[in-house]
């Protein structure tokens, strides 16, 4: 979308030489005046608390005494000393691995099923992205808990006991609450699909292509640079899943590590244990991680995203 | 000059968005109800334990008007979470209830005040020195025993009745124990009991029956994989038989006995600590709870001892220390306080006010009394206050519990786990 932007914007700066030398240094001061709260927020917020986190993950550091430098330690302790760790690894890519393909499968099932939708089209919408709003408080994930719970909801409906004492069942019940948030992916699936033109789906039909063909030959590779985008977002979002399955395995992350998430288990590592410089430690291999699995995607994507302006080449 | 302008409004700009960020730090520090002292009490436990705590906490309002105390409590896990965090932040409750296994984290940490500061205001002279000096760390008193409890075998007397087993006998053994749990889950069909795997304190008691420790004196783990894969093996084959609680029972264990197989109504007995099982007189309206010593080593050798159950301490950055540690006096020292609490945390420390009130105590804390009474002079020293490692391996003793009783590992397994994870926890 944003690629269609760009030589325009270029043009209408190229436009403008003869003032600019002479106004550049204010607008750029005004510019830096306006950008001082961001700036400091990032520098004070973000930036130095991550220094501070760097440094931590050499360190053993219990909150309450100075922290004492250990070199690698946590790392090495990490890697090979900690069978707990690696269950936490396993469970996160396990979530990862069901949650993120089924909800973007429904939100793009169901921004299909509204695309067409002649009547009560901003009501639906409304109604499918509300669960997005309401999805990531402590609140939901208790109901959550409530439902899937024995004696609750789903108990009663289907005689199965309660999901989240089971392991395995449990991280169900946590992916499932991730899915029923499908709808800010769908809002954006929806707005890719408007931007189809219908010319392509009309001179397919001339050519008697079916319903089916429709959806593979064109709608899938218009849509692929949404469809990727979403998943990048809903993935680097999925490593990160914290407050429902803290709220729905009741702080624990059980049964048996089963939602044990890795944002979990360094949230038990350093609040509850106060191994703050090991949870530093994981919270750097997370980083790095996510920014590997995210540069395979972007990698992957080259064979599979196929971008309208480059079709125009 | 413009350019000037404008380094004018950007230093200003710069000066504002410092204040924006600053004064999201501080937050409403000594604002309290017109002029009084404001002090925040917090504790872990039961209702019972709580309407109790709040009614002790009136009183001491009502004789010292100026202050006002902000009270809450919660369940065990949460509390050592949340009170975990709240130090760590340096906002810890001017008055705090403390578990043994905190004292030397806080204490070391400097979260904790040395109450010496203070000693005008609290009176420790009708206190068993040998139970004052579990507070003390490097020779300084952080903390004051509230009470002292012990562990107990809790059932409800005409359950068992009604099943038609025998109630347990003194001094019964380990396998006594396995008998009695086996039987009724014969007769009834459901679980004899929680299963005791699951707790450090349960496995603790059952190695001093073998003449072991969970730690050694120079703060190292005291018993080996061998010790806990026997342990786990013993309780996992239990709980494969249906005489202890299953998996999807035991896991739901959260320090509340509302969640309690027991207090759920899916077994016939639970393994907990002697006060906090008055939450059971609720739980079981029509029963009779009665309350049996832990089960012995095979030889005879006890392994529950009385233990320093809760502890009172004081921040050491609170802006009150004076009021605080009298807050502190007035539960522990205060007869008409000592009547309200009775035993809701255990029998009180306090040997004078323990005398006084012992003709008064009535329903289950006149249990309670007579139960440690009957242990009086049975049991064997108290262990030395455990690292501070002790308060995350508690957990991890659970967790690795999970794993062997949901059938994803083996006991020997699971018991090789902890070892090395408990190693590089006391490493530390």
């Amino acid at each position: 979308m944003t690629t269609t932007h760009m030589p325009t914007t270029r043009r209408g700066e190229g436009a403008a030489p003869p003032v600019r030398p002479a106004r550049r240094p204010r607008r750029e001061g005004a510019a830096w005046v306006f950008l001082s709260p961001w700036v400091l927020g990032a520098c004070v917020l973000t930036l130095l608390p991550m220094a501070v986190s760097l440094y931590l993950s050499f360190t053993d550091y219990d909150l309450f005494n100075a922290p004492s430098w250990v070199g690698l330690r946590n790392y090495t302790q990490m890697f090979t000393e900690d069978p707990r760790y690696w269950r936490s690894v396993g469970a996160t890519l396990t979530y990862v691995a069901i949650a993120v393909p089924l909800q973007l499968a429904l939100a793009l099932v169901v921004a299909l099923a509204l695309k067409n939708m002649r009547h009560g089209k901003a009501f639906y919408r409304s109604a499918f992205y509300a669960p997005s709003l309401l999805g990531a408080s402590m609140s939901i994930a208790l109901v959550w808990r409530a439902i899937f719970n024995d004696g609750g909801t789903v108990d009663h409906l289907l005689g199965t006991g309660g999901w989240v004492n089971k392991p395995g069942w449990a991280l169900l019940a946590v992916a499932l609450l991730t899915v029923w948030q499908f709808g800010a992916p769908m809002v954006i699936f929806l707005a890719g699909l408007q931007q189809i033109p219908g010319e392509l789906y009309e001179a397919a039909e001339v050519d008697g292509a079916g319903r089916r063909r429709q959806f593979l030959s064109i709608t899938v590779p218009m849509l692929s640079p949404v469809i990727f985008f979403n998943l990048v977002l809903q993935t680097i979002q999925a490593f990160q899943v914290f407050t429902p399955a803290f709220a729905i395995s009741a702080g624990k992350g059980g049964p048996a590590d089963s939602t044990l998430f890795y944002t979990l288990y360094l949230y038990d590592r350093g609040f509850v244990a106060s191994h703050m410089g090991y949870a530093s430690a994981m919270a750097w291999v997370l980083l790095l991680a996510i920014g590997v699995v995210t540069a395979v995607l972007f990698r992957t994507s080259r064979s599979w995203v196929f971008y309208a302006s480059e079709g125009d080449r | 000059m413009p350019g000037n302008r404008t380094r004018k409004s950007s230093a200003t700009a710069v000066v504002l968005a410092l204040c924006a960020v600053l004064g999201g730090c501080s937050g409403p520090q000594e604002s309290g109800g017109g002029g009084k002292v404001v002090l925040r009490y917090t504790w872990w436990g039961n209702p019972d334990r709580a309407a109790r705590t709040q009614q002790a906490v009136d009183l001491f309002e009502e004789k010292h008007p100026g202050i006002e105390v902000q009270t809450s409590f919660s369940g065990y896990d949460a509390y050592k979470q949340k009170l975990a965090t709240q130090a760590a932040g340096g906002d810890a409750p001017d008055v705090m209830q403390l578990d043994y296994r905190m004292i030397d984290q806080y204490a070391s940490g400097g979260v904790l005040l040395d109450f010496a500061e203070q000693r005008a205001a609290l009176d420790t002279d009708a206190f068993d020195t040998g139970l004052l000096a579990t507070g003390k760390v490097d020779g300084r008193q952080y903390a004051i025993p509230q009470a002292r409890g012990t562990e107990t075998v809790v059932y409800d007397a005409k359950q068992w009745k009604a099943a038609g087993v025998a109630p347990p006998r003194e001094g019964w053994t380990w396998n006594d124990w396995a008998d009695t749990m086996r039987e009724l889950a014969r007769r009834t069909g459901e679980p004899g009991g929680t299963d005791p795997g699951w707790s450090e304190d349960a496995f603790e008691v059952w190695l001093r029956g073998r003449g072991k420790a969970l730690y050694t004196e120079d703060r190292q783990l005291g018993f080996t994989a061998d010790d806990l894969t026997h342990y786990w093996t013993f309780t996992d084959r239990l709980r494969r038989e249906g005489a202890v609680s299953p998996a999807e029972e035991t896991t739901q264990l959260d320090g509340t006995v509302e969640n309690t197989p027991l207090g759920r109504g899916r077994a016939l007995s639970d393994n907990n600590w002697d006060a906090p099982a008055s939450g059971y007189l609720g739980l079981l309206p029509d029963g009779e709870v009665t309350l049996a010593p832990m089960p012995s080593g095979e030889d005879g050798t006890p392994g529950q001892y009385f233990k320093p159950s809760m502890f009172m301490g004081v921040a050491a950055d609170t802006s009150h220390p004076e009021e605080s540690v009298r807050l502190v006096d007035f539960m522990l020292n205060d007869p008409e306080a000592a009547k309200i609490l009775g035993a809701t945390r255990g029998i009180p420390v306090n040997e004078t006010l323990r005398e006084e009130i012992a003709p008064d105590l009535k329903d289950f804390d006149r249990t309670i009394y007579d139960y440690q009474a009957s242990l009086e002079g049975e049991l064997k020293a108290p262990p030395q206050a455990p690292p501070s490692g002790d308060s995350a391996l508690q957990t991890t003793f659970q967790r690795d519990y999970d794993q062997v009783s949901y059938e994803r590992m083996s006991p020997r397994e699971a018991a090789e786990n902890y070892i090395t994870e408990a190693k590089a926890e006391l490493r530390s």
